[in-house]
């Protein structure tokens, strides 16, 4: 199947609205995060939700359009993000329709390798074109690295992995429990619903 | 007559490729002339009170930032030579150098992206994508995303309210809060989940999904690329290949 067609077929129906409620929860999770001062960012949550209920085209797709929304609304370094973002999309499509998001222990596994491959992905945009300076709280574990002797590629990619398997286990979690207590009368409308772990798993 | 945005994207195309090529000694004036271009020239004008505002707070918001990387830079990378700030507080050259120069390259990247968004009207946005040929699936997402991102936080206070009327301990300890974080988003998806398959609904109902035919496509007429928008891109390319070069070549 070409990829326009099964774009097409993922994104029938309720999939468009769906994705762009996703696309602004990516956006406006961080105010629940902060309002409730929790230390975790949550920025892909909407994007492994339309993984696992739409498709892995669409998840790239919500991730991408994400990213550039983001960096028009006053985080201009988040567009050059977009690979990362796409690469998020996919793999975690591919994990949801290969079964993984059935099993709570496949869950925490896809959500530990998704953090490795963000880490690896983001690792070398963030040091080459920012000198691994994004504006952010990570800035402090990439000074830190970098003040104990590493390179600014080394010490970029060791702030990755001391912080993205954390935060994309928790996301795949949370989309794990999410999706297991959605009624299925309601999730039955979506390309992905045979993707979706039962009340059981 | 939808406006042509192509001039104000070279534009933005030409500052960020500058960000990336020049040091920091050529991207503070630029910097400065982004920051001038909204009271210069009409079409950098924000489009409105509220991007006015939120451009300038964006502004202050930014440099508050910048300064703070130089100087955590200038403290925490402890080489080159000792300045002595204030009495006891020391930075170091090369921290402080690097931190300049990154937080010159992210200004002048953040104010030119700004500057575009500020200027231009979200319609006006929409009407050029749909110009320049995207897919109507994913313009339609776009304006959908925009209609949920100015929905969706007064949903998440208005649950967020609700859930602390019921009891729910979303002001408590950090685990209490963590476990509030799912009463919250379960009602909010729920509730998004049920209006998504609502407006599918009404979107199948109305063919939206049907494949157009070629004769009902809007003939839209194709607008010649401006001497300033070649102009720009000419420049961005040629900035773009000498950086390239000097990077490869020792």
């Amino acid at each position: 199947m070409k990829l326009s067609e099964q774009f097409t077929k993922e994104t029938s129906g309720a999939a468009i609205p769906f994705i762009a409620f996703c696309i602004a929860l990516n956006l406006t999770v961080g105010q629940v995060t902060s309002a409730l001062k929790i230390p975790i960012y949550l920025d892909s949550i909407g994007t492994v939700l339309t993984a696992v209920l739409v498709g892995p085209l669409a998840a790239a797709t919500a991730g991408a359009l994400s990213n550039l929304l983001a960096s028009a609304m006053g985080s201009p370094t988040m567009a050059f993000f977009v690979p990362v973002s796409l690469v998020i999309g996919l793999f975690s499509g591919t994990l949801a329709r290969r079964g993984w998001f059935k099993q709570w222990y496949l869950v925490v596994l896809g959500g530990a390798l998704q953090g490795v491959l963000a880490a690896v992905c983001s690792a070398p945009i963030s040091a080459y074109l920012f000198s691994g300076v994004m504006m952010a709280g990570t800035d402090f574990l990439v000074l830190y690295f970098r003040s104990v002797g590493n390179t600014i590629m080394e010490s970029v990619f060791y702030q990755g992995l001391a912080s993205d398997p954390v935060d994309k286990i928790i996301t795949y979690l949370i989309v794990f429990l999410l999706m297991r207590n959605l009624p299925r009368r309601l999730t039955g409308r979506f390309a992905g619903a045979a993707n979706i772990p039962s009340r059981s798993a | 007559m939808v406006p042509d945005l192509r001039p104000k994207l070279a534009f933005v195309l030409f500052l960020s490729v500058c960000a990336f090529a020049f040091d920091w000694q050529i991207l503070l004036p630029l910097i400065a002339l982004v920051l001038l271009f909204p009271f210069a020239l009409p079409s950098y004008h924000p489009a409105s009170d509220r991007a006015r505002h939120l451009f300038f707070r964006f502004i202050l918001f930014s440099i508050a930032i910048s300064g703070a990387i130089i100087v955590l830079n200038g403290w925490i990378l402890q080489t080159g030579e000792r300045v002595e700030v204030l009495p006891g507080i020391s930075l170091f050259s090369d921290g402080l150098l690097f931190g300049v120069r990154t937080a010159a390259r992210l200004l002048l990247l953040s104010f030119s992206v700004l500057l575009f968004f500020s200027s231009t009207p979200i319609p006006t946005c929409i009407n050029a994508l749909q110009q320049s040929g995207l897919p109507r699936t994913v313009v339609l997402m776009l304006l959908l995303t925009l209609h949920f991102l100015d929905s969706l936080p007064e949903r998440i206070n208005r649950i967020f309210m609700a859930q602390e009327a019921r009891g729910a301990p979303v002001r408590a300890g950090f685990i209490s809060r963590t476990k509030a974080f799912f009463s919250i988003l379960s009602p909010l998806l729920l509730s998004s989940i049920a209006e998504s398959v609502d407006r599918g609904v009404a979107l199948e109902l109305r063919g939206f999904l049907l494949e157009m035919a070629p004769s009902a496509k809007p003939e839209l007429p194709a607008q010649p690329f401006s001497p300033l928008t070649i102009l720009l891109l000419a420049a961005s390319f040629f900035i773009l290949v000498i950086s390239i070069a000097r990077w490869l070549l020792p």
